[in-house]
């Protein structure tokens, strides 16, 4: 799967590309907002992996042009950000319906075991098993 | 409703501090992680996060010491202003390779030495780096370079850090020193951190009657420390 990295943490972000390379991932690194647009354009991504805490342009500011593309509205935006829960709680349905965000995760509790197994879930594969397309479909 | 009261300055301080100690210690926890799956542990990077860590707790009891024993017990020293950015650059040499960027030393010209706490300036300067060299990557900026210089300013002498970074303005960090403690980010076009460093050199500074202080050397945008000149020193 195409990963798409958004971690301003230039360490984590390593260790996290490492963990998620060494169970076949392929993943593109960004810093910020503005690159991860020019990322996601230059390699479309399978899954996205989001810190809201991003320098100048918010995560949040980016959700909002990255859903703003059609070709990019279905792809999987998983939050993975510093920002605990509890300070989310009012925005999380406007995360949800509206800008398509899979699932969420703290990261000071969310483990390279766990941050793995969600990817693994999100992969095409999977979600073919899961939902099997429909006679009506083409 | 009565609302509750604001923090005091040094709680928001703490409170900024604990924020920002996750950031290493988060990483130590993910290395160690990842040294267990891939068996291939990256001590070096697990030794610079525990570092991380350490120095801005140090940084930080320093600044409240500082802060408790008052103005007049400070042990003042002559001291070369040169030779503490040398000895900054020494101990963030580290965490600016880990963190990919180029650090360089400028320190051309006679400046004299001033009359400092010298401990205290240096630890307000290694913080001010580390919190802006863990910022950089961030900002993506096409070339990852930190400057500490020194240089002649109308207050004094200016000792501080300096890269292209036009964020890095007087106005940011006003804005900043307002929301530390109140804000995930309080300089949130610096830092995708609470920079608690930057906020705990401050403190060290102010202990020590100094400044912080937005700055501009050559063509690049910084912070650094006013120091006065101490004029009987240069005479000698």
């Amino acid at each position: 799967m195409n990963v798409l990295l958004i971690e301003p943490d230039r360490l984590l972000a390593d260790t996290y590309r490492l963990a998620l390379e060494a169970v076949g991932h392929s993943v593109r690194m960004c810093a910020g907002a503005q690159s991860a647009i020019f990322c996601a354009d230059e390699v479309t991504p399978d899954v996205v992996l989001l810190e809201l805490q991003l320098v100048g342009h918010s995560g949040i500011e980016f959700l909002y042009e990255f859903r703003s593309y059609p070709e990019w509205q279905n792809i999987p935006v998983v939050i993975h950000s510093h920002v605990p829960a509890g300070e989310l709680a009012g925005s999380w349905q406007v995360f949800k319906k509206h800008l398509g965000v899979s699932s969420y995760h703290y990261k000071p509790l969310t483990s390279l075991q766990k941050l793995i197994h969600v990817v693994q879930e999100l992969s095409p594969i999977e979600t073919a098993l899961e939902q099997p397309i429909s006679s009506n479909q083409v | 409703m009565a609302r509750a009261s604001m923090p005091a300055l040094s709680e928001q301080l703490l409170l900024s501090v604990a924020e920002q100690l996750k950031l290493p210690l988060l990483q130590i926890a993910r290395q160690a992680e990842l040294a267990q799956l891939t068996n291939n542990p990256n001590l070096h990077e697990i030794e610079s996060s525990a570092d991380t860590a350490l120095r801005l707790i140090d940084s930080y009891v320093l600044g409240m010491r500082l802060a408790l024993e008052g103005q007049e017990s400070l042990m003042l020293e002559p001291v070369s202003v040169s030779s503490v950015l040398y000895d900054t650059g020494q101990q963030l040499e580290a965490l600016a390779k880990f963190y990919g960027v180029k650090l360089e030393l400028q320190v051309a010209g006679k400046f004299g030495p001033v009359m400092a706490h010298r401990k205290g300036l240096q630890a307000a300067l290694v913080s001010l780096g580390a919190s802006l060299i863990e910022a950089m990557p961030a900002l993506e900026s096409p070339q990852l370079r930190l400057q500490l210089a020194t240089h002649r300013c109308r207050y004094g002498i200016v000792a501080g850090l300096y890269s292209d970074t036009e964020t890095l303005t007087a106005e940011a960090l006003r804005q900043g020193r307002k929301l530390q403690g109140v804000s995930r980010q309080p300089l949130v076009n610096v830092a995708h951190t609470g920079a608690a460093g930057i906020f705990v050199a401050d403190a060290i500074l102010h202990a020590m009657r100094l400044k912080l202080q937005a700055s501009r050397h050559h063509r690049l945008y910084g912070i650094g420390a006013v120091l006065q000149p101490n004029n009987q020193l240069a005479l000698i």
